[in-house]
């Protein structure tokens, strides 16, 4: 087979590949052999989806038709799908147009979902993802052409591209109101001219890939094909705020190998587009409990999600590892003000809105450097993060900040923290002790004006918080309440991170035994006992920013 | 013995000179066992066992083999609480075996024709039996599914033991008496044994059943004088997981 590289892939697409080092083109980018195609729409019903990647043929077919399907030169497998399922022409969603008037609670949380991933640090650098073309996947963009908090991106054409793969048609504005709460997570603004997420100025391609209501695996294989797309329409990021568990898989299945998904993403990988994906719902789910697919693919980066109130794992957020690697990867906030339709904004939770907020960032940080493959800017995301290099299966590295990339220019270097704490070996126990110059409270300089408000983040259970990419609009007294009300509430959230300690048990391969977050409250603050511990097992612990490890010879 | 005593006494001074208080004090927002939190389950859905309790109600369908039998139906059914029990063998086989109760009820219709128990015609009359069952089932899913039961085929024999069985009549009102209601037990006319074949046909939590019974109503001499009643049953189960 031949491919002109020129001619099938825009010139955005062209240009990501020659940043990236990478072929003009490879053989999975090979168009399937016509009279392969040819040979199986003459044997079967419809043909719905023809794969380049996975030199693949989606179709239905009778049982008879798959047996004819197997005997055909060039099949070398026919794997069975469900059959697909039409679902209704349209379905109007209720209609939830969001909050006009905004309380300062509100607002505030709306600046701190952008500023805990140092926002200001990019704005000032005047990194706003300009140049860099994110496609989101999901189920639907209903009223983004209307709503001004994407008039901007409307104004500017920012939307270069539609497409509807579970409709086959353009228009993916008409259903859907999830995938405009996590657009606003990378490009909306509130009418005071804040930013709900980090790349207001990127380019994006917008994919249908799920249907409303059904969980399908023909959704994989929209999910298949608009990765397909994204790559040859130049997509740089792609962010899916979708997952897939028990109603097709198992838990331990997710290795990054089993699922479409998870392969597809791993493929977009190696063409140089960094796969952003929400790490999944999960976390209370004691059936479950652990990420999604695609997130648990190895070049994935999953993004689990963080409670704004305390910085720390959000209930819900499904926890690590998968197949024995780190995941979630990084964390962001897993409850957001985000624009719903209608023209209003709404609360909403989930790491569905997590994962947009990093996907703006990694635009940020890609706009910072061009020349990074897609894993180095992976890989200096994760270094970026606030707990680096310490980990957990809770927060992946913690929250990516804006100051890595922009003081550092991204590049990677030694520790330079000031040391917060030692270890002392005692006869039986390994005790981590605060150094007295990191036993002080910071001194807090007050502004000359400042939020008088605090936010209040909804009181909602974290346990209803549905699947991936089919969350609901938070709906809290907080939320309703005049900002004068708020003004009362006496305990403010913490404007910035708070110091806690983490700590990690770790075998020699890196694999955590156990690990722990701890309020400081004193100075001797763990004390370990040593029979805990196996040869080769490595303590880590982080706080203030410092890390150090303990390892037992 | 009294360097072991020293080197205590040495280490409890430093541990007191680092100002080392019990870890109690310490408060954990976040804690994880990694190896509990991803022990494999082997239930589930579609896991190597599958245990959940289920509710059914199977209405009374077909026609009595001859007349003097005849049911009211819509009221004539059988009402079954048990549990279900689910070994797979493959993603599409698996077998199965259930314990319940039922409870299944003739409601006979009061006319010229009737003979099952009595010719005697009453105001309200109904069979009852009372039974503790077991069925044992095969089971083929289709489609590719996680950890979900699926849509499924259902083979299945059953068998029953007959706790208890009653004769309920209520007597209209007659002039100056009240309405008298009896109920007979113990019927010896009625076979102890029942037992069927069927088929369930399922998706999640629901299942549409039709069962066929085998066995004989009447036993003994009441076999030869009663017209045999309805031998299938068809209805709903809802599975409580």
């Amino acid at each position: 087979m031949r491919l002109n590289a020129a001619k099938y892939f825009s010139p955005q697409a062209q240009a990501r590949r020659q940043r990236q080092h990478l072929p003009a083109a490879d053989s999975s980018d090979f168009p399937v052999r016509p009279d392969y195609v040819r040979q199986v729409q003459a044997l079967t019903d419809t043909v719905t989806f023809v794969s380049r990647w996975f030199n693949a043929i989606a179709c239905q077919a009778t049982p008879a038709q798959v047996a004819a399907l197997r005997q055909l030169p060039g099949v070398r497998a026919v794997a069975i799908r469900e059959a697909i399922d039409l679902a209704p022409a349209s379905r109007a969603e209720p209609g939830k147009p969001g909050e006009q008037d905004l309380t300062a609670a509100d607002r505030q949380l709306a600046r701190r979902q952008t500023a805990s991933l140092g926002a200001a640090a990019f704005k000032s650098a005047g990194l706003t993802g300009r140049g860099l073309r994110i496609a989101i996947f999901d189920v639907g963009f209903l009223g983004v052409d209307r709503h001004p908090a994407f008039q901007h991106i409307i104004q500017n054409k920012q939307i270069v591209a539609t497409h509807n793969f579970v409709r086959e048609h353009t228009s993916v504005f008409a259903s859907g109101r999830h995938g405009t709460e996590v657009l606003s997570c990378i490009a909306g603004v509130l009418p005071d001219g804040t930013n709900l997420g980090l790349a207001p100025q990127a380019e994006f391609l917008l994919a249908r890939t799920e249907r409303l209501y059904r969980e399908l695996y023909v959704e994989e294989e929209a999910w298949l094909a608009a990765v397909e797309w994204a790559d040859r329409n130049g997509a740089d990021i792609i962010n899916s705020s979708l997952g897939y568990t028990n109603r097709r898989y198992f838990p331990e299945q997710m290795n990054g190998r089993t699922s479409l998904v998870a392969r597809a993403a791993e493929l977009a990988a190696r063409k140089g587009i960094l796969v952003v994906n929400a790490a999944g719902n999960d976390g209370d789910d004691e059936e479950w409990h652990t990420v999604g697919t695609p997130a648990d693919g190895d070049s994935v980066l999953a993004v689990g999600g963080l409670d704004p109130d305390t910085y720390l794992h959000i209930d819900f957020s499904s926890y690590g590892p998968a197949a024995g690697r780190l995941k979630p990867n990084v964390a962001a906030f897993g409850t957001v003000l985000a624009a719903a339709p209608g023209g209003g904004y709404v609360r909403t939770q989930g790491t569905s809105f997590s994962s947009p907020l990093v996907a703006g960032f990694a635009a940020c940080a890609w706009q910072q450097n061009r020349k990074l493959s897609v894993m180095e800017l992976f890989a200096k995301i994760q270094e970026s993060a606030n707990l680096y290099p310490y980990y957990d299966y809770a927060h992946g590295y913690g929250a990516p900040q804006a100051r890595f990339f922009v003081n550092n220019a991204g590049k990677s270097g030694p520790e330079t923290s000031t040391p917060s704490f030692d270890f002392v070996r005692q006869d039986s126990l390994l005790a981590v002790v605060i150094r007295p110059e990191a036993a002080t409270e910071p001194v807090r300089t007050l502004p000359l004006y400042a939020d008088s408000v605090v936010a209040v983040t909804p009181a909602t259970s974290a346990g209803n918080v549905p699947a991936v990419g089919r969350e609901e609009p938070v709906r809290t007294s907080a939320g309703d309440a005049p900002p004068t009300e708020t003004l009362a509430d006496p305990a403010p959230l913490p404007p910035t991170h708070p110091d806690y300690l983490y700590w990690h048990l770790a075998n020699a391969k890196g694999m955590l035994r156990s690990y722990e977050v701890r309020d400081v409250t004193q100075r001797a603050v763990l004390r370990i006992a040593l029979r805990r511990l196996q040869p080769g097992d490595v303590v880590r612990v982080h706080y203030r920013g410092y890390t150090q490890s303990y390892s037992l010879p | 013995m009294r360097m072991k005593s020293l080197l205590l006494m040495g280490g409890l001074g430093l541990w007191l000179g680092l100002g080392v208080r019990p870890a109690q004090a310490q408060r954990v927002l976040l804690r994880a066992d990694v190896a509990e939190d991803t022990t494999r389950t082997r239930s589930g859905p579609n896991r190597a066992y599958f245990g959940h309790l289920y509710l059914g109600y199977a209405p009374v369908v077909g026609r009595a083999s001859g007349p003097g039998a005849e049911l009211r139906f819509g009221r004539s059914g059988e009402l079954q609480v048990g549990v279900r029990n689910k070994f797979r063998l493959t993603q599409t086989l698996a077998l199965g075996a259930d314990l319940r109760y039922a409870r299944l009820v003739y409601h006979l219709e009061q006319n010229d024709q009737k003979i099952v128990p009595t010719t005697t015609r009453y105001e309200r009359e109904r069979l009852t039996l009372s039974q503790l069952q077991g069925e044992a089932f095969v089971r083929l899913n289709a489609g590719r599914r996680g950890n979900a039961v699926g849509r499924y085929l259902d083979l299945l024999g059953w068998g029953g033991w007959v706790l208890g069985s009653a004769h309920y009549y209520q007597e209209p009102a007659s002039a100056g008496a009240k309405k008298r209601k009896v109920t007979e037990r113990g019927l010896g006319y009625m076979s102890r044994w029942p037992y069927g074949v069927g088929a369930r046909l399922g998706s999640g939590r629901l299942a549409v059943v039709g069962r066929y019974r085998l066995s004989n109503t009447f036993v003994g001499e009441a076999k030869n004088r009663y017209p045999e009643l309805p031998r299938w049953t068809v209805g709903l189960e809802l599975g409580w997981f």
